[in-house]
């Protein structure tokens, strides 16, 4: 394309759409002022390569438990053609139910049952004591994760039969105010058997501490599990939806649900596979989640949901590559815009840059590439 | 055998699968919800034989097509499909009894590439059938060329040919085809038609709806005209075609 297009391009979007043509100048020159203005925040010493790159990792790192759980959220909108209000719950459910296996695992034959099961709620036992980091009791973390995933997905399949199924066909506004209600049934379960504290259930694990030309980076070994995790497993999703029958089912019927009904592929089956890894990717983000954070508390993933929409609406709902790269997005304006902000505008800062890309993108960065 | 011997025996074999009833819809009620669309509705098609539904712009024709195929509220009848009492089955039941179903427009996965749509087709078997795979390929070269490609950024006419080889792909015995020259260009109209005539040709039995008249009366063995979803006419094609009631009344003089 030669200079000429381009010119005439950028004429046409002037005198067309001047509102996104102003927003656009407006933005660019908002991205090259915050580039000026971190070089000058290095330069001047008030803030360190080190805290840039740490600010980055805490985002990536984020980023991928929104990405994670946003998969699952963005794969049932797709093929369930609803916006599941109780994945935010989902999470929460996975990841309480994944602790309390971690700790009847490393606790067992020394604490009472009913203490480790209930994360501490009678004040006997605490994480340092079961030594819950991944060197402290690998295998009872190990089996916690997969315990998030089973009990994420037996939380979704109950839901399921019980609500959605009913109500299959109907509209997706009935569907996203049934899902509102199955969110609060949901989290005050979580309450009943859990309580409303915020609970420690992770230990201390450190981290890697390199020094490069005289600067101190920080990787804590949990947030590096959970890279490692959250990466294996969108490859996995990702080999699933392109190279296995399954995969190219779920693509199929997230295309077009009637064809695929007349093609012979069984619906019902795809879709009670749809919410086995939508929700076993959520469980066992939040369980992951939890091993980063180290506390667990009723509202952990309901709070989160506001994120997870904003990424998977930013990629584009119902792709799955967008809600991984939109997790990734709002994970590291949420981290990184304290650089220029106070740090209880970041999440705003995160929900700006959304309605930014979406005035350019209404539908979406991965718009129209439907879980593909 | 001489030639004339063997084309005696053919037109005598041709009649004994023409007897055999394929398909049988008798006394059929159906619509949507509540909204009865046929009344009574009689129809057969016999192996192998090609049949074509026309009538006035909300006759029922498509809505009869989709009633074979479970699509639609059953109201009374029955439909029976070789042998077998399919009137209360599913669209998954179904097409395990070599029913294929090319719906009219938006009939392929368009962000699955050929191939995998292709696969889509045989969803119900363990394995792709190379076969089967292979024989459309053979039929339809374009698409053997184009397997990578993603169908929805192929031509209308290019993505009916996938349409229907994905429906072909379990190697149905009764083809039902919906308007399956909507939206193509008039030049590959014609084509359409002869790769329909070739798939009749090995063995299939088609229904078909089709809104150019007259071009599928002039290739079909058999119609019927559906007027207010009722049996209007039926008989021949070429009976249909001179039918001078039909004529003035359903095909525009």
């Amino acid at each position: 394309m030669g200079i000429a297009d381009n010119y005439s391009r950028g004429r046409r979007l002037l005198v067309e759409r001047p509102g996104q043509a102003l927003a656009a100048v407006v933005g660019v020159l908002l991205v090259l002022a915050l580039f000026a203005d971190l070089a000058a925040k290095l330069g001047s010493g008030a803030l360190g390569v080190g805290d840039v790159v740490l600010l980055a990792w805490r985002g990536v790192v984020n980023g991928l438990v929104i990405g994670l759980a946003g998969v699952g959220l963005s794969m049932t909108y797709s093929i369930l053609n609803f916006a599941n209000f109780a994945h935010g719950d989902y999470i929460t459910g996975g990841a309480f139910v994944g602790w309390a296996v971690a700790w009847l695992v490393a606790g067992l034959g020394e604490y009472d049952i009913g203490s480790l099961l209930s994360l501490g709620l009678g004040a006997d036992v605490y994480a340092p004591q079961l030594g819950t980091s991944i060197f402290g009791a690998p295998l009872a973390l190990l089996l916690g994760l997969v315990a998030a995933g089973v009990g994420a997905i037996a939380i979704a399949l109950l839901i399921d039969k019980l609500v959605y199924e009913p109500m299959r066909g109907q509209d997706g506004i009935a569907l996203l105010i049934a899902s509102i209600g199955v969110a609060f049934i949901l989290r005050y379960l979580i309450v009943f058997v859990w309580g409303t504290s915020v609970t420690s259930v992770a230990d201390e694990a450190g981290g890697l501490r390199p020094t490069v030309g005289g600067v101190t980076f920080s990787f804590g070994y949990h947030e590096l599990t959970l890279v490692v995790c959250a990466v294996v497993l969108m490859v996995g999703v990702h080999v699933l939806l392109q190279r296995t029958k399954l995969g190219k089912a779920m693509r199929a019927m997230s295309d077009n649900q009637d064809l695929a009904r007349v093609t012979g592929i069984p619906t019902e089956r795809v879709i009670k596979w749809t919410w086995i890894i939508g929700a076993g990717l959520a469980g066992v983000a939040g369980y992951l989640l939890i091993l980063e954070a180290g506390t667990i508390a009723y509202s952990r993933g309901w709070i989160l949901l506001l994120l997870i929409f904003a990424a998977v609406i930013l990629g584009g709902i119902g792709s799955v590559y967008g809600a991984i790269f939109g997790g990734l997005v709002i994970g590291l304006a949420d981290s990184m815009s304290i650089i220029w902000i106070p740090s209880d505008f970041t999440k705003a800062a995160a929900f700006a840059l959304m309605i930014l890309i979406l005035l350019f993108r209404p539908s979406g960065l991965f718009a129209g590439r439907t879980t593909a | 055998m001489s030639e004339s011997e063997t084309a005696a025996a053919d037109i005598e074999a041709e009649e004994t699968r023409a007897r055999e009833t394929l398909l049988e819809v008798s006394n059929l009620d159906a619509g949507y919800g509540d909204l009865q669309i046929l009344t009574d509705l009689e129809m057969t098609v016999g192996r192998g034989e090609y049949v074509t539904i026309v009538g006035p712009n909300g006759a029922g024709k498509s809505t009869a097509m989709k009633s074979v195929f479970g699509l639609t509220s059953h109201m009374g009848g029955t439909v029976t499909f070789d042998g077998t009492d399919i009137t209360q089955m599913v669209p998954e039941e179904i097409i395990h009894h070599g029913l294929g179903y090319v719906p009219q427009n938006d009939n392929v996965f368009s962000s699955l590439t050929v191939r995998e749509n292709l696969e889509m087709g045989a969803y119900i078997l363990d394995e792709v059938p190379e076969d089967a795979l292979q024989a459309v390929f053979d039929r339809f070269p374009i698409l053997e060329r184009r397997q990578e490609q993603k169908a929805g950024t192929m031509s209308g006419g290019q993505q009916q040919m996938l349409a229907m080889g994905r429906a072909l792909m379990l190697e149905p015995k009764l083809l039902l085809l919906d308007e399956p020259s909507a939206g193509l260009a008039p030049d590959l109209v014609a084509d359409m038609f002869d790769r329909i005539d070739d798939i009749n040709d090995a063995g299939t039995a088609i229904l078909m709806v089709e809104q150019n008249a007259k071009e599928a009366l002039r290739r079909c063995d058999r119609g019927y005209v559906l007027v207010n979803g009722k049996n209007g006419y039926v008989g021949s094609g070429r009976d249909l075609l001179d039918d001078e009631e039909v004529r003035q009344r359903f095909l525009g003089g």
